[in-house]
């Protein structure tokens, strides 16, 4: 096959407090005609640096070598007039958070429409109906509607495919696609990387596709590289690389998946929710007008033994947060009973705790602080016991003296988790503990969290949109959806057989990606 | 939105109420009163109790509120203390049109001046057009406004013979001439503030730049202007509605002094004089009027943050 993109011996550089910071490390690879390329990698990796140095669009005080040949031009020899010519013409972009990555304050149709206003001599009532067509084709049906409405008024789902048209509105050559689903739900996501497919089938737009998540690269690509600290590890089919990988790092990747061995369930609740109910007001806007309630979670029941881990398994907006929030007592207006056992309450664990550490405190300081409120008096007891609880977390004592921002996401997700510990809790709420985290550092923290359960008999409410999580790790746990339990039972049960059809639906999502890698 | 308004009515009502009291109850404070300054110190304390009683100075404060309130109500500001026979209203119908046209001209000169010239230190950033906009900025930040009516009257008005200081023409009689005139005040009202507007709009559209959809808008091929002032202007100008809007208060405020230096016939020396006669009547009702002008341009920011953010638009409720 004929090459589209050629990148020999890039690399992208900062200068960093007198040093040169390497981001991007002398890599090359090829982009073919008419295929999907996949870059896998965890935070750090470059992937992304690369795929904004491909559009030009890298930070401004990066520094560039190497050549980028794209249909046989070098890009890089090219003025910035002339590299314009070629971004949003022969090269499209989509990017992760397509609300940021959307202007606030200028209309849907405008924007998607852009690339062909600035590319093209078009009439406008032209541009118009090829912008409608495309917001169709994209699966956004009211076309006409979100033409004329502003970015916030879109759902999650509805921006991304805006995004995606406002790439694919001139049928650029290469689609560069950056975390395109990461910041969306598993269904959503579904038929996000769908449509990604079809567009790149009906239009033979080839396709560099970017992302932390192997599930997600194996699903669409057909071809991958392995970045890892700014260089290429590995390259081949996916299949190739996912059966049998080579080189080391490749194959914790691929490998990292952890499983729950053992039940140390005991008879105690820790946990007893019956018939929970909550419900936020709507604030009215005229007085005697639409005064309504929204029901957020109805008639919610379970229970929680000591030493289980119990999934809340649902998709953004389902009530789980608000779930989690009420039995910590966060949100104190509901009906129903909550019981939990044990002198102290339950404790959460956060999916970023960087907001919840404060930045201008040591570890040593923070994890201490809820000693000091437990009572314990003896300063050196409370060094001990720190020193103790890093140990526990798997951080040496030397931790004690840092603070939250020179820490790593995971190693800031074991000091949350050793917050949580510290209170003497017997429940922990995990609220998508390692969604936010890098592959490997996902089973780290998962680890962590079997080893407290398996040594502590801590209990945990695992609360996650992860299915695959579910059966791995979860003893019990039960399916929310629009404030209502589906169905609870065995966590390897509900996956192998689900009974409602909300269910059927996120594992198909799920099993999706095994299809679809199996049918290339 | 009608209950935003009622509500924003009656914040008003309130805050109205607020500062005539506590200028009410500044002049039981301060020394001295209406008849002392009329009668002069030669008067006989019988001279002065008897005009105590005929201006009413006599009765309880809280009455004297009271009653005042009543008749402001009633948009009756009573009779200046000070010029007997000549009501509030005559008075201030002479001045306010003066002060608010002196405040017009020194807004528009200032938005005039400082929204090209941030814009132009956007794009020419970290070069030197930026470097020299930006210490212009500074020094003309530390001049405050009277010293630097002082200077601009002894080069327009002395060196320059650009203008008359102290032939002030009122715009009712010629109102170009007065125009004229009231560009050299203004312009000691709105270059010290201009040079704030000007370091504002530069960091709001700085810190724009680094947004994301910034990214996006490049990777369509728009060229570094299109950017600008397409995609980047109206979000970076969001935030400098409420600024402006802060200015325009201050500007209102800084026009007192400058009609001090300025000899112009406004509000501001009207004001000033009055508290030195202690003509509480017409202090009163100044102060009625800035406030009402300030509530009153909050609430058009707050209906100009809906047209320009589409995000506030129903979130007032």
């Amino acid at each position: 096959m004929e090459a589209l993109l050629e990148v020999q011996n890039l690399s992208v550089t900062f200068a960093e407090g007198g040093h040169q910071k390497t981001a991007v490390d002398h890599i090359s690879f090829t982009v073919k005609k008419g295929e999907i390329l996949g870059v896998v990698g965890e935070s750090g990796s470059g992937k992304s640096m690369t795929a904004l140095t491909v559009m030009g669009i890298q930070p401004e005080d990066a520094k560039v070598s190497g050549r980028i040949l794209f249909q046989g031009k070098e890009l890089l020899s090219l003025s910035e007039e002339e590299r314009n010519q070629i971004r949003g013409n022969g090269l499209g972009m989509v990017f992760q958070e397509p609300m940021t990555s959307l202007n606030p304050v200028l209309k849907v149709g405008m924007q998607v429409a852009e690339s062909l206003k600035l590319h093209t001599n078009l009439p406008s009532d032209e541009i118009r109906e090829r912008t409608l067509e495309t917001l169709r084709r994209v699966g956004l049906s009211d076309a006409e509607g979100i033409y004329d409405k502003y970015p916030h008024e879109l759902s999650g789902g509805m921006r991304q495919r805006a995004m995606l048209a406002m790439a694919m509105i001139h049928t650029p050559s290469l689609l560069i696609a950056d975390e395109p689903t990461t910041a969306l739900d598993v269904l959503v996501q579904a038929q996000i990387l769908e449509l990604i497919r079809t567009l790149h089938q009906e239009r033979q737009i080839s396709v560099l596709f970017i992302s932390h998540d192997l599930k997600v690269i194996r699903q669409v690509c057909d071809r991958v590289l392995v970045m890892r600290g700014g260089r290429i590890l590995e390259e081949g089919t996916v299949k190739k690389v996912f059966e049998t990988p080579e080189h080391a790092y490749t194959k914790k990747l691929v490998g990292a998946s952890v499983e729950r061995t053992g039940d140390f369930r005991t008879e105690k609740t820790v946990l007893s929710v019956r018939n929970l109910n909550v419900h936020y007001k709507n604030r009215a806007l005229l007085p005697g007008r639409n005064q309504g309630k929204k029901q957020v979670l109805s008639d919610v029941s379970f229970d929680v033994r000591e030493g289980e881990i119990f999934g809340i398994v649902g998709e953004s907006g389902c009530g789980k947060s608000t779930l989690a929030r009420t039995i910590t007592g966060l949100h104190k207006e509901y009906e129903g009973q909550i019981v939990t056992g044990g002198e102290t309450g339950p404790q959460m664990v956060f999916q970023d705790p960087f907001g919840s550490l404060n930045p201008a405190r040591t570890i040593g300081w923070i994890l201490e602080e809820p000693l000091k409120v437990r009572g314990i008096r003896s300063r050196a007891e409370r060094k001990q016991m720190v020193t103790e609880m890093l140990q526990d977390i798997g951080l040496d004592a030397s931790f004690a003296k840092r603070y939250p921002r020179e820490l790593s996401g995971g190693q800031r997700q074991r000091i949350s988790i050793g917050l949580a510990l510290s209170m003497n809790a017997r429940l922990l709420i995990a609220d998508e503990p390692v969604s936010a985290l890098d592959i490997t550092i996902q089973a780290q923290i998962l680890e962590l969290l079997l080893k407290i359960n398996r040594e502590k008999k801590t209990a945990i409410l695992f609360i996650t949109h992860d299915l695959s999580l579910v059966r791995r790790i979860c003893h019990r746990a039960a399916v929310l959806y629009e404030g209502k339990i589906l169905e609870i039972g065995d966590g390897r049960e509900i996956c192998d057989h689900p009974k409602a059809e909300y269910t059927r639906q996120l594992l198909a999502a799920a099993l999706d990606e095994n299809r679809m890698a199996e049918m290339k | 939105m009608m209950k935003y308004i009622t509500r924003k009515f009656v914040t008003l009502i309130i805050t109205l109420l607020l500062i005539s009291a506590m200028t009410f109850g500044a002049f039981s404070v301060i020394p001295g009163d209406a008849s002392v300054s009329r009668l002069g110190t030669e008067a006989t304390q019988e001279q002065i109790e008897a005009l105590r009683e005929e201006m009413g100075l006599n009765r309880p404060i809280t009455e004297r509120y009271a009653s005042w309130v009543f008749d402001a109500i009633h948009g009756d500001f009573g009779e200046s203390l000070r010029y007997s026979g000549i009501t509030v209203q005559e008075l201030l119908e002479d001045r306010l049109p003066v002060t608010v046209l002196l405040a017009v001209i020194a807004l528009i000169m200032m938005f005039a001046f400082s929204v090209p010239l941030a814009l132009l230190s956007v794009r020419f950033r970290n070069r030197w057009q930026d470097t020299v906009i930006s210490q212009l900025v500074q020094v003309v930040m530390a001049i405050p406004s009277f010293f630097l009516g002082i200077l601009l009257t002894y080069l327009f008005g002395i060196a320059l013979h650009m203008f008359q200081p102290g032939k002030f023409i009122s715009p009712s009689e010629d109102f170009w001439a007065s125009v004229r005139y009231l560009i050299f005040p203004a312009m000691a009202i709105a270059l010290p503030k201009g040079a704030m507007v000007i370091r504002f709009i530069r960091n709001a559209v700085l810190g724009e730049m680094k947004k994301e959809y910034v990214r996006t808008a490049r990777s369509k091929g728009n060229g570094k202007d299109r950017i600008l002032y397409v995609h980047v202007l109206r979000n970076a100008l969001i935030p400098v509605i409420t600024f402006g809007a802060m200015i325009a208060a201050q500007v209102l405020a800084g026009s007192i002094i400058v009609e001090q230096v300025f000899s112009v016939p406004g509000v501001g020396r009207l004001l000033v004089s009055s508290i030195s006669a202690r003509d509480y009547p017409v202090v009163q009702a100044i102060v009625i009027y800035i406030t009402a002008i300030v509530v009153i341009m909050n609430f058009a920011v707050d209906v100009l943050y809906q047209i320009a953010d589409p995000r506030v638009k129903g979130d007032q409720g």
